[in-house]
């Protein structure tokens, strides 16, 4: 029994975990996060699949080998109140995986936190009611605009504020996520690693207008980031001249 | 099967008129044990307000006092007031255990007057500190929670009422003492918290 | 007339409403003349008074004070217990101090505000079935995801919990009712009236309040006066829950029949214990973090307005300390009900009895010490992010420990598989599901992904649907041959169970996927390429949302014409099922002793309780049968 038991759980959790990392859970990796959190996301699955099989398996296998048969009605099961061996063992070892788990989660927070290096771009992005607007300075003067450009390959930081309610400055793409909060500026920094169009998203309540409340930015190689920003930096600055 | 085999007893027929008596599984008195809780959960209403005077006060560092000082004199002399009101909420209790008609009276009169005169002080201090809540967020925490603890005082008050009217009426002796015990708790449990929110607002 | 408003009761309830109405507007317009403010009569003001006060009125009308109010003014107060028991069906629209009449007035008006509040889902559902604009403007949608979250929040699974327990908690303690009856009574008024005062957000100028069940600051102190409905609803609705668990908590400490020590309470009443720990401590503090919103949104506080030097974050932290807990609030009676379900029906003892008990009082403890894992993205420093990710993740040791020992209960029982088996069952699988998957929304990098998505969507609705949901279902479906006397229709019940759960993961499940895609909560318009997902979830929903109808059948019909039920139909060993169903009005001749634990299916001749006649000899278990182990 324990022997067809143990391989039920290991063929089972086995395609289990195969149909979970099978599916494409995740939109394009858009930065140097989305592969360590990808990982990071296979790790859960390979981790999570075993427990909730052994649990289900345990449990149908309990329904089918000793549901009530007919004749069975006055029977009651043997008076089993409990086993501290077993107690032991499944506290212990969750408390290894949580541990396990919570270590790898915080190194990763730490590496994908770290503080930018000098001199990396800033990109101020303010949330309002219900739009998103990018300030940078570059080599053409500053550029303000509803739509973000990045260059690939290159780390930028986002210095996020709110004069409003909260927003949550989110690009899926990136995997990074973090609420404009009014009265203090949060921020995290990140290098676009694929050129291309992402969706941002607001991603806190804000309001009537939040479902509405995306933009796009697009990561661009270098050079073509270099002459669209002197595109805009002239407009912003006819713009600002124009006050 | 034989485990479940009492059997239950038959629908009742009407001969009771009223419920067993309960079994008593603790020393602790129900009425007593039930305030006690309620001032557990009362304390952690203050706690939330103390959370936002950390916030406000630490955390976001926004000045503090609120406006060009507090009258901590003034404030003084009322947690003055209200720990005589204590000893004498005290001694209305004690009265009340040995049947000391009088002793209950005068107590719960003056405990009752010493409660009211703290008001009337509050609401004079409030008339004259130059800032309200709309000032500053300081300000806002400062008028939460010495009216946090104001509203609390009315509710004290309230209760010393309901034990007043009953002790005048004779209700109130050594066998028959909850309706002053329960609201006695009340009462040291507000005084206790001024202690706290004048030296967290005035002091510190 | 005139003695019907002199007595306590509807009529004198309407009255009281009007006049309180009417105190609320002199006070107001007396108020801002006295400070000169103008126009003297504002509209805005009286009905944020008006909210506040006329349920009070109202309470008064109905009855709830009245015997306090004899008591105070020193007159003769007697307790003939006349308001005790429920004789016809309009017994249950007066103030009763019977906790079992209290106990199926919970139920109903909770179920009630279920379907309301499930309806209003259907219509999140059928407005999100495609990209764009189907049927609700963005403002009715806020709405309608904020109130029918507050209402399943605080309308339905805290109270319908307080509800079964108000029920059958006194019986299984061998208590003849709860320890405080007319507060019990007054904490059940208090419930429909936050109810309504929800719903009738919706009629207010600028819609129902808007800002989710969390209503963050700044967004709900600048929202329109329908917000200020969910402010104050949310402090009746905790009043009334701070208030019972107190008389809960009183109830178990002091009237626990003689022998019934705690290690020989049955685990429903280990659940409600921990529970009421949790809301006496925890639920003070929404109560303040509404007041605070209140006292900004009313006069001018500055709180949460940075401007003035307020602290934005201060909400979350103050919310939250409430908040977390509350998800155990809205779990741990759930529990209860399991393990007293798994136990009878798989005629075994709970496996880890003490283990399970202390789990409970842990989950209780580390509660308190995980708030701010819902502000992992709210800029807070690391240094309290990961903490708090640690004591998040280790809440799943001591829940682990209660899903093993469910699943060791079932080991080599003897099974029945009947309706409140199958949701029990079912809750163990779908429960695992969400707190697999709260574990890793534990895991900080992972949660900045997919915090505020429709990952975050699936996880509660696993936890509360899956979860405490199906743990009302079976206990419910347990408990209702003893609360009403009849048997349900068990073929319904398990069609019930099958569509449920069936339409629930189909339903749920995708949410995982598209949330972690990248489609955030709370929006009633998406991006194309969540759209098939979405009509799929919509079109489960609907079949979900028609399934609970049977339930409301069986129900319905079984309590009118059901089979009748005898007094244990499960061959139960705790004390609500020695008495008759439905239990005598006073519960019990004499208070029943207790004389071994719970749960000891399979000793032969064990006894947990001596209930009924004392003079009928009856042998206990021996001592053995009291231990946690054998
Ligand atoms: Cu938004
Ligand atoms: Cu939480």
């Amino acid at each position: 029994m324990w022997v067809s038991l143990a391989a039920i759980i290991v063929v089972a959790s086995a395609i289990g975990i195969g149909i979970m990392l099978a599916i494409s859970w995740f939109p394009a990796q858009g930065s140097n996060v989305a592969p360590k959190i990808d990982t990071f996301w296979n790790v859960l699955i390979v981790v999570s699949v075993p427990i909730f099989v052994s649990v289900v398996t345990m449990m149908l296998f309990s329904i089918w080998r000793w549901r009530q048969r007919p004749g069975e009605e006055g029977l009651d099961g043997p008076p089993i109140h409990g086993s501290t061996k077993l107690e032991v063992i499944w506290t212990i070892i969750p408390t290894i995986i949580i541990a396990a788990l919570s270590t790898y989660a915080a190194i990763l927070l730490l590496d994908i936190q770290a503080a930018p290096a000098k001199g990396t771009r800033v990109v101020n992005v303010n949330g309002i009611q219900f739009a998103w607007n990018f300030e940078t300075k570059t080599d053409a003067g500053p550029v303000k605009s509803n739509l973000l450009y990045l260059p690939v390959n290159e780390p930028v930081t986002f210095d996020i504020r709110s004069k409003d309610v909260i927003h949550a400055f989110w690009v899926p793409a990136f995997r990074m996520q973090v609420d404009a909060v009014p009265g203090i500026t949060t921020s995290y920094s990140l290098t676009p690693t694929k050129v291309g169009s992402f969706d941002i998203v607001c991603a806190e309540l804000c309001g009537l207008g939040h479902a509405y409340m995306r933009s796009t930015v697009t990561v661009l190689p270098p050079a073509r980031y270099k002459a669209v920003m002197a595109g805009l930096a002239h407009a912003s600055a006819a713009v600002g001249g124009s006050k | 099967m034989e485990a479940a085999a009492i059997p239950a007893p038959a629908a009742q027929d009407d001969h009771h008129h009223g419920p067993p008596v309960a079994n008593q599984s603790s020393r602790v008195n129900s009425e007593v044990l039930g305030i006690l809780l309620f001032i557990i959960s009362e304390i952690m209403l203050f706690g939330a307000f103390f959370a936002a005077y950390f916030f406000i006060r630490v955390v976001n560092a926004d000045g503090w006092p609120p406006g060009a000082g507090l009258p901590v004199a003034v404030a003084a002399t009322n947690a003055a007031i209200l720990l005589s009101s204590s000893v004498t909420m005290h001694w209305t209790d004690v009265s009340a255990k040995r049947g000391n008609q009088a002793g209950m009276r005068i107590g719960i009169v003056t405990t009752f007057l010493l409660g009211c005169t703290f008001l009337f002080i509050q609401i004079n201090e409030y008339l004259h500190l130059g800032f309200t809540p709309k000032t500053s967020a300081s300000a806002s925490v400062f008028f939460g929670l010495t009216g946090l603890h104001g509203a609390h005082v009315i509710i004290g008050l309230l209760l010393l009422w309901m034990s007043a009217v009953r002790i005048f009426k004779g209700k109130v002796g050594p066998a028959n003492y909850k309706g002053l015990e329960v609201p006695g708790i009340y009462w040291h449990f507000v005084d206790a918290m001024w202690i706290v929110v004048f030296t967290t607002i005035y002091v510190l | 007339m005139a003695s019907k408003i002199r007595q306590a009761g509807w009529y004198r309830a309407l009255a009281f409403t009007i006049l309180g109405i009417a105190v609320c507007i002199g006070l107001s317009t007396g108020l801002r003349a006295a400070f000169g403010l103008n126009p003297v009569y504002d509209g805005t003001a009286v009905l944020q008074i008006s909210l506040l006060m006329v349920p009070i009125f109202f309470l008064g009308g109905i009855g709830c004070f009245d015997y306090w109010l004899r008591w105070a003014s020193g007159r003769k107060v007697v307790d003939d217990h006349a308001d005790h028991g429920a004789k016809s069906w309009k017994d249950y629209f007066k103030v009763n101090t019977d906790h079992k009449v209290i106990g199926i007035q919970y139920i109903c008006v909770s179920f009630f505000f279920m379907f309301v509040g499930g309806l209003m889902a259907m219509l999140v559902r059928a407005e999100l079935a495609a990209p764009g604009r189907q049927f609700v403007d963005p403002n009715t949608y806020n709405g309608l995801f904020s109130v029918h979250a507050t209402l399943l929040i605080f309308l339905f699974v805290i109270p319908v919990f307080a509800g079964i327990a108000n029920y059958v908690l006194p019986l299984m303690i061998g208590a003849p009712d709860m320890a405080f009856p007319r507060l019990n009574a007054l904490s059940f008024w208090m419930l429909p009236l936050a109810g309504v005062m929800m719903l009738l957000s919706f009629l207010a100028p600028g819609g129902s309040f808007a800002a989710g069940w969390t209503a963050y600051a700044p967004l709900s102190v600048d929202a329109p006066i329908g917000q200020a409905f969910f402010t104050i609803a949310v402090q009746f609705a905790g009043a009334s829950s701070i208030a019972t668990a107190l008389n809960f908590l009183v109830t178990i400490i002091t009237m626990r029949a003689p022998g019934m020590t705690f290690f020989r309470m049955p685990l429903l009443v280990w659940a409600n214990f921990s529970t009421s720990l949790l809301v006496v401590i925890a639920t003070p503090f929404i109560a303040a973090s509404q007041f605070m919103v209140l006292l900004d949104r009313a006069l001018g506080f500055n709180f949460f307005n940075p401007a003035g030097g307020g602290d934005v974050l201060m909400y979350q932290h103050v919310f939250w300390f409430y908040s977390h807990p509350a998800v155990y609030i809205m779990m741990l009676p759930g529990f209860g009900i399991i393990s007293e379900v798994l136990a009878t029906r798989a005629r075994k003892p709970v496996f880890g009895y003490r283990m399970m008990a202390f789990s409970l009082l842990a989950i209780v403890l580390l509660g308190f010490t995980v708030w701010a894992h819902h502000m992992f993205v709210s800029g807070m420093p690391n240094w309290v992010r990961i903490p708090m990710m640690a004591t998040t993740a280790i809440i799943a040791i001591p829940t682990g420990i209660k899903i093993f020992s469910w699943v060791a209960t079932l080991w080599r029982g003897v099974l029945k598989m009947d309706t409140p088996m199958l949701w029990a069952t079912g809750f163990i699988a779908m429960f695992t599901l969400g707190g697999i998957s709260g574990v890793m929304l534990a895991m900080v990098p992972l949660d900045i992904h997919v915090s505020d998505t429709y990952f975050i969507v699936a996880h509660i609705h696993y936890v509360l649907f899956g979860g405490s949901l199906f743990t009302i279902f079976a206990g419910i479906y347990f408990w209702f041959p003893k609360m009403t006397g009849r048997m349900f229709n068990e073929k319904l019940g398990k069609i019930h169970f099958w569509l449920t759960f069936v339409f629930f993961n189909l339903t749920f499940a995708p949410m995982h996927l598209i949330g972690v895609q990248g489609m955030p909560r709370r929006v009633s318009d998406y991006a194309e390429q969540f759209a098939t997902w979405n009509m799929i979830i919509s079109i489960s929903s609907f079949i979900l949302g028609l399934s609970s109808l049977l339930f409301l059948y069986n129900m319905v019909a079984s309590w009118r014409s059901g089979p009748k039920a005898s007094s244990n139909p499960w061959n139960s060993l705790t004390i609500e099922w020695q008495v008759s169903s439905p239990p005598p009005i006073f519960n019990f001749d004499t208070i029943p002793s207790v004389v071994g634990g719970p749960y000891e299916y399979g000793v032969p001749g064990a006894v947990h309780a001596i209930v009924g006649d004392p003079a009928k000899d009856l042998v206990p278990a021996g001592a053995g049968a009291t231990e946690g182990h054998s």
